[in-house]
C-alpha cells in the first residue's frame, strides 16, 4: 500500500505541479533573503573595517605627533590633545571595540538593526551613558527584515498549511473517500502516510532549495558545518511540527475551507499571537525601571560628587598608596580629581545599572520557560542564536565592551597619577579589544519542536479514535 | 435582484459557523488589544506627568550658579503620547522619548522601549493597529474567498445564469455582503475607540475628525482587499485554490512587501552609523568658533569684529562679557552643523520613502500603515517633528542662560552665579503635534497611492466580471 501510496503521491504532485511551483518559490524566497541577510553583512564589515583604518591612521599621526615632541619640536596642535598626555592618548584615540559578524550572520538579523557593532570607549564619560544602539529609521525597524528566518519562521509553515489542509477533506469531497475505506489500510495510516510523503518531498526541496542557494551566494555551508546542520535540524523539526498540526487538523476537522481556516487560526496564534502576548506579560510582571529616573538619580549624584571632589581624590590615593609613592611631583590637575570621582560614580551607580540588567535577565527567563507553547519562538530564537544576533550577543558584547572600556581606563591611571608622560615605546602596550563569541548549541531545542511535534501527532491520534469511522464518512 | 442576491448572501454568511467564529475571535482579540494597550498608556503617562514635573523641579531648583555650568547640566525633553496612539502605536517602540538638552550638543532621543526588551518584541504586538491592519483582511479574505467559486462547485452558476441576472448586479450584490461585516465590525470599533478616549481626561486633547479620517482610511483599505479577493474568487475554479491565492495576495501584502521594501530602502540610502554621523559632526564642528577656545583662530577673529564694532581696544571694555557672547556664538555655530548634517538624514529618509511609495504598487497595507500611523501622531515625521521643537528650545535656552551670561558679569569672570530664581524664568517646553490637516497635506502622496489602487481595484473587478 505504502509503494502504490508513494508512486501515487508523486506523480499526482508532479501534475499539479505542485512540486514545480514550491521549487521556484522556495528557492526565491531564500534566493531574495539570503542576498539580503548578505547585504546587510557586508555593510557591518565595512563599516567595522573604516572604523579600524581611520583609527590606524589617527595612531600614524598620533605616532609622528610623539616623534616631534620628543625630539623637542614645536608642534601646532591644541596644547590638549598632544599625545604625551595619557588622557589625551585615552580620550582623542579610543579603540574600536568592535563585533565582527559570525559566519552565518546573513540567516538573521536579529537584533543587528537595532543595535551597534562597534563603539569606542573613551576614559572620560560614563559607561552606562554609551549608546549601544544603532541609529536607524524606526520604520524600518517596526517593518523588521526580509530574512531567512522570516522565511523560515513565518513562510514555510504557509507554504506547508497550503500544501497540505486538504489531504482528507478533498477525497471525501470528491467522494474517493468511500473507495478508500475499502482498501485494507486505516485512514489515520492512510493520511500519515500521505502527509508523511508530503513532508519528505518538501523536505528534499528545501535542501536542496537552501544548499543551492547558499553555493550561489559563494557561502560553502560545509565549512560550518555544526551551524548548517543546527539549520537542517531546525528547519526540519519546524516543518514537521507544521505536518503534524495539518495531521491533526485533517483528521479531526471536516471540510476543506473549515481545514484552512483552522490551520490559519493556528498560523496567527502560534507566530503571531503567542509571542507577543507572552512579550507583553514578561514587560508588565518585570518592568523595567524608569530610565528618566536613573537619569535624575546619576544627575544628583554627580552634583554631590563635583562637590567634595579633593576629600574623594584623598581617599582615591589613600587606597592606592603605589601612585603617591612612586611620583617625585605630586601634581594634581583636573583629570585627577575628575578621574577619582568617576570611579566612585561608577561604583556608587552599578547597582542602579545593574537594576536593567537583571530585569531584562528575568524577562529572558520567562520567555525560556514559556517558549515551548509556540515552535516559532524556538526557531526564530535558534536562529538568531546560530547567526550570533540575539539579545544575549548584544547584551554580552554590550558587557565586554564595558569591561574593554574599564581595562582601557585603568591602563592609563599609572600614567595620570604618576604624573608620566605617554612615549613612542608605550604605543604597542595600548590594550586592544577581542569580542569572543558566545557558544551555542540548538540540539535541546531541536529535540523540544520534535517532542511537540510528536505530542501534536499523539493528540491528532487520540481525537481520532474518539470519532468513529461512521462519522468521518457521512456528511 | 441586488438586494436579492445581498439579503441571500447575508443569510448564507449569518448561517455559517466560520463566520460567527472569526467574528468572535476578532472582538475577543481586539478586547485584549484595547485593554493592554490602554493599561500601558496608563503607564507611560504617568510615568511622563512625573518625570516632566521632576524634571523642571531639578531644573527650578538648582540655586545659584553659572549660567553656563547650568547649561553643561542640562535639561530634558519628554515626548508625549496622545490619544490615537492607543489605536495605532506606530513607530513609537522603536523611537526614544526623552532627549537631553545641554549646551554645544544636540543628542538623539534615546531609550526607546525595544533596546530594553527581549527579542520577542521584533515578533510585534498585540495592538489594535495589528488587528485592524492584519487580522480583519484575514477575516475578508475567509468570508469572501468562495463567494463565486462556490457557485461553480454547488452547480448554481448554470441556475444563475438562466435567471437573467447581469452580471454587474449579481457582483454588487455580492460585494455588499461581504462589505456590510466589515462596515458593522470596523464602525463598531471605531465608535467604542471614540468613547473609550472621549471619556479618558488624561490623554491629552482628542478629535473625533482625526477619529473619522483614520476610520475612512481603514475602511478605504478594506474595500481594497474585498475588491481583490472577490476578483480572485471570480476568476478561480476552485475554492481552495481562491483561498490559497488570496492567502498569497495578504502574505506578499502584509508581511513580505514592508520587510523586502525596508530592506530595498536601507541598501540604498543607508544611514550612517551612530559613530559615523557624530565623527563627521565633530569634523564641522572642529572648522567653526569652539566657546571653550579662547585661543583659536576663530576666537581671534571674532575678537577683532566685535572690538572694530564697539570701537574699542580692549575687550574688558565692552559693555558686555565676551565669554558669554563667545560662547552664544559658538552655540550658533555648532546648531548649523546640527541643522546640516540633521538635514542630510532627513533627505536619506525621504529618499527611502519613496521606496516604501514605490512597493506600495504591490501593498495597500503600506500607504494604509503610514497615514494611520500619521494621523495618529505616532509616525516618524512627528517624532522627527518633536526632535526638531526639542532642538529649537535647546538653542533658546543656551540664548537665554549665554544673554545672562554676557550682561551680568565682566570678561573673565568666570565665577559668576546667577540668581537662584533666574532659571524660573525659562519658559516650559511645550510641543504640540501638527494638526489633521497639516498631516493629510504632507501624506498627500499615500492618499493618492490608496486613491489609486481603490480606483483601480473596482476597476479591475468590473472590468474582468463583464463577461463571466
Amino acid at each position: 500500500m505504502f509503494s502504490y501510496n508513494f508512486k501515487y503521491e508523486l506523480k499526482q504532485l508532479l501534475r499539479s505541479r505542485w512540486i514545480q511551483l514550491l521549487s521556484i518559490v522556495l528557492l526565491l524566497l531564500f534566493g531574495f533573503s539570503t542576498f539580503n541577510g548578505i547585504q546587510k553583512v557586508e555593510k557591518r564589515k565595512k563599516d567595522i573595517t573604516t572604523a579600524q583604518e581611520e583609527v590606524k591612521e589617527n595612531d600614524a599621526m598620533m605616532l609622528k605627533l610623539l616623534d616631534s615632541v620628543e625630539r623637542g619640536l614645536e608642534v601646532s596642535a591644541s596644547p590638549w590633545t598632544i599625545p604625551t598626555s595619557p588622557m589625551a592618548v585615552g580620550n582623542y584615540h579610543p579603540r574600536v571595540a568592535a563585533m565582527e559578524p559570525q559566519s552565518m550572520a546573513f540567516m538573521a538579523t536579529g537584533q543587528a538593526d537595532l543595535f551597534t557593532h562597534y563603539v569606542k570607549p573613551t576614559v572620560s564619560g560614563d559607561d552606562f551613558a554609551l549608546n549601544f544602539t544603532e541609529m536607524t529609521s524606526p520604520v524600518q525597524l517596526l517593518f523588521g527584515s526580509f530574512d531567512l528566518a522570516f522565511v523560515i519562521v513565518y513562510l514555510l509553515p504557509l507554504l506547508i498549511i497550503a500544501f497540505s489542509y486538504n489531504v482528507l477533506s478533498s477525497e471525501k469531497e470528491s467522494g474517493s473517500l468511500r473507495l478508500l475505506a475499502a482498501q485494507p489500510i486505516g485512514i489515520q495510516n492512510w493520511v500519515l502516510q500521505k502527509l508523511g510523503l508530503r513532508f519528505f518531498w518538501l523536505a528534499v526541496l528545501v535542501l536542496i532549495a537552501l544548499t543551492v542557494v547558499f553555493l550561489v551566494h559563494g557561502i560553502n555551508p560545509f565549512a560550518q558545518a555544526a551551524v548548517y546542520f543546527g539549520l537542517l535540524g531546525i528547519v526540519l523539526t519546524y516543518m514537521l511540527f507544521w505536518f503534524a498540526l495539518a495531521f491533526l487538523i485533517n483528521l479531526w476537522v471536516g471540510s476543506s475551507a473549515k481545514n484552512a481556516v483552522a490551520l490559519l487560526g493556528l498560523w496567527v496564534v502560534f507566530v503571531l499571537l503567542v509571542p507577543s502576548v507572552l512579550n507583553q506579560m514578561g514587560n508588565t510582571l518585570y518592568p523595567m525601571p524608569s530610565r528618566t529616573l536613573m537619569i535624575n538619580e546619576m544627575r544628583s549624584l554627580k552634583a554631590e560628587v563635583t562637590a567634595r571632589q579633593d576629600e574623594i581624590l584623598d581617599n582615591y590615593l589613600r587606597d592606592h598608596p603605589e601612585y603617591a609613592l612612586n611620583d617625585t611631583t605630586q601634581t594634581r590637575s583636573f583629570w585627577h580629581r575628575y578621574m577619582a570621582s568617576q570611579s566612585l560614580i561608577k561604583k556608587e551607580l552599578s547597582p542602579v545599572v545593574d537594576a536593567y540588567e537583571e530585569q531584562l535577565q528575568k524577562q529572558q527567563d520567562w520567555v525560556g520557560r514559556f517558549k515551548w507553547i509556540s515552535p516559532a519562538i524556538i526557531a526564530q530564537e535558534s536562529l538568531n542564536q546560530m547567526a550570533g544576533t540575539s539579545t544575549q550577543d548584544y547584551e554580552s558584547f554590550r558587557k565586554q565592551v564595558i569591561g574593554f572600556a574599564a581595562s582601557w581606563r585603568e591602563h592609563f591611571m599609572p600614567f595620570l597619577y604618576n604624573n608620566q608622560s605617554f612615549s613612542q615605546q608605550d604605543y604597542p602596550n595600548l590594550p586592544k579589544f577581542v569580542y569572543t563569541n558566545t557558544k551555542t548549541s540548538v540540539q535541546n531545542r531541536v529535540l523540544l519542536i520534535l517532542g511537540l511535534s510528536v505530542l501534536v501527532y499523539l493528540i491528532g491520534i487520540l481525537m481520532y479514535k474518539r470519532q468513529t469511522k461512521n462519522n468521518l464518512l457521512a456528511t | 435582484m441586488i438586494s436579492k442576491t445581498f439579503v441571500k448572501e447575508t443569510k448564507e454568511l449569518l448561517r455559517e459557523g466560520r463566520v460567527r467564529i472569526a467574528v468572535v475571535i476578532v472582538l475577543l482579540l481586539t478586547g485584549v488589544a484595547v485593554w493592554i494597550s490602554a493599561r500601558h498608556y496608563q503607564n507611560v503617562n504617568e510615568q511622563y506627568e512625573v518625570a516632566k514635573t521632576t524634571e523642571r523641579a531639578v531644573w527650578d531648583n538648582q540655586g545659584e550658579k553659572n549660567p553656563h555650568s547650568a547649561a553643561h547640566y542640562g535639561t530634558y525633553a519628554f515626548k508625549p503620547k496622545y490619544p490615537l496612539s492607543l489605536v495605532d502605536q506606530g513607530v513609537d517602540k522603536f523611537a526614544g522619548t526623552s532627549i537631553f538638552l545641554e549646551a554645544h550638543n544636540r543628542n538623539e532621543a534615546q531609550f526607546s522601549a525595544a533596546a530594553d526588551q527581549t527579542a520577542l518584541a521584533r515578533f510585534g504586538d498585540l495592538t489594535p493597529d495589528f488587528i485592524l491592519l492584519f487580522i480583519i483582511p484575514l477575516l475578508i479574505i475567509l468570508l469572501g474567498y468562495n463567494s463565486f467559486t462556490k457557485e461553480r462547485e454547488m452547480g448554481t452558476l448554470t441556475l444563475l445564469k438562466s435567471q437573467g441576472i447581469s452580471n454587474w448586479k449579481w457582483l454588487l450584490g455580492k460585494w455588499m455582503a461581504l462589505f456590510l461585516p466589515v462596515l458593522v465590525i470596523t464602525t463598531v470599533l471605531f465608535l467604542v475607540a471614540g468613547l473609550l478616549l472621549g471619556n479618558l481626561s488624561d490623554f491629552g486633547v482628542f478629535s473625533w475628525s482625526s477619529l473619522l479620517m483614520m476610520y475612512l482610511v481603514y475602511l478605504g483599505y478594506y474595500i481594497i482587499f474585498i475588491n481583490i479577493v472577490l476578483l480572485i474568487s471570480s476568476k478561480m475554479k476552485k475554492s481552495g485554490i481562491s483561498l490559497v491565492v488570496s492567502l498569497c495576495i495578504w502574505i506578499i501584502a502584509c508581511l513580505a512587501a514592508p520587510k523586502a521594501a525596508s530592506n530595498i530602502a536601507e541598501n540604498k540610502h543607508p544611514y550612517p552609523t551612530r559613530q559615523e554621523f557624530a565623527a563627521n559632526v565633530l569634523k564641522d564642528k572642529k572648522q567653526g568658533l569652539d566657546g571653550h577656545n579662547p585661543w583659536s583662530k576663530e576666537t581671534k577673529l571674532l575678537e577683532e569684529e566685535v572690538l572694530r564694532e564697539y570701537g574699542v581696544d580692549s575687550l574688558h571694555q565692552l559693555p558686555f562679557n565676551f565669554d558669554g557672547y563667545r560662547m552664544q556664538k559658538s552655540e550658533e555655530h555648532e546648531a548649523e552643523v546640527y541643522v546640516k548634517h540633521y538635514n542630510y538624514l532627513k533627505d536619506q529618509y525621504a529618499q527611502q520613502a519613496k521606496v516604501y511609495r514605490g512597493l506600495a504598487a504591490i501593498s495597500p497595507y503600506l500607504p494604509t500603515r503610514f497615514l494611520s500611523m500619521a494621523i495618529a501622531n505616532t509616525d516618524y515625521a512627528t517624532h522627527w517633528d518633536f526632535a526638531d521643537a526639542a532642538e529649537e528650545y535647546r538653542v533658546a535656552t543656551q540664548k537665554f542662560l549665554n544673554d545672562n551670561f554676557a550682561v551680568n558679569s565682566e570678561y573673565g569672570n568666570w565665577s559668576y552665579q546667577a540668581d537662584a530664581d533666574f532659571w524660573k524664568g525659562l519658559p516650559v517646553f511645550e510641543y504640540d503635534p501638527p494638526e489633521l490637516k497639516t498631516t493629510l497635506e504632507s501624506n498627500a502622496s499615500n492618499l493618492m497611492v490608496m486613491g489609486g489602487w481603490l480606483l483601480g481595484s473596482f476597476g479591475l473587478l468590473l472590468f474582468t466580471t463583464k463577461n463571466f
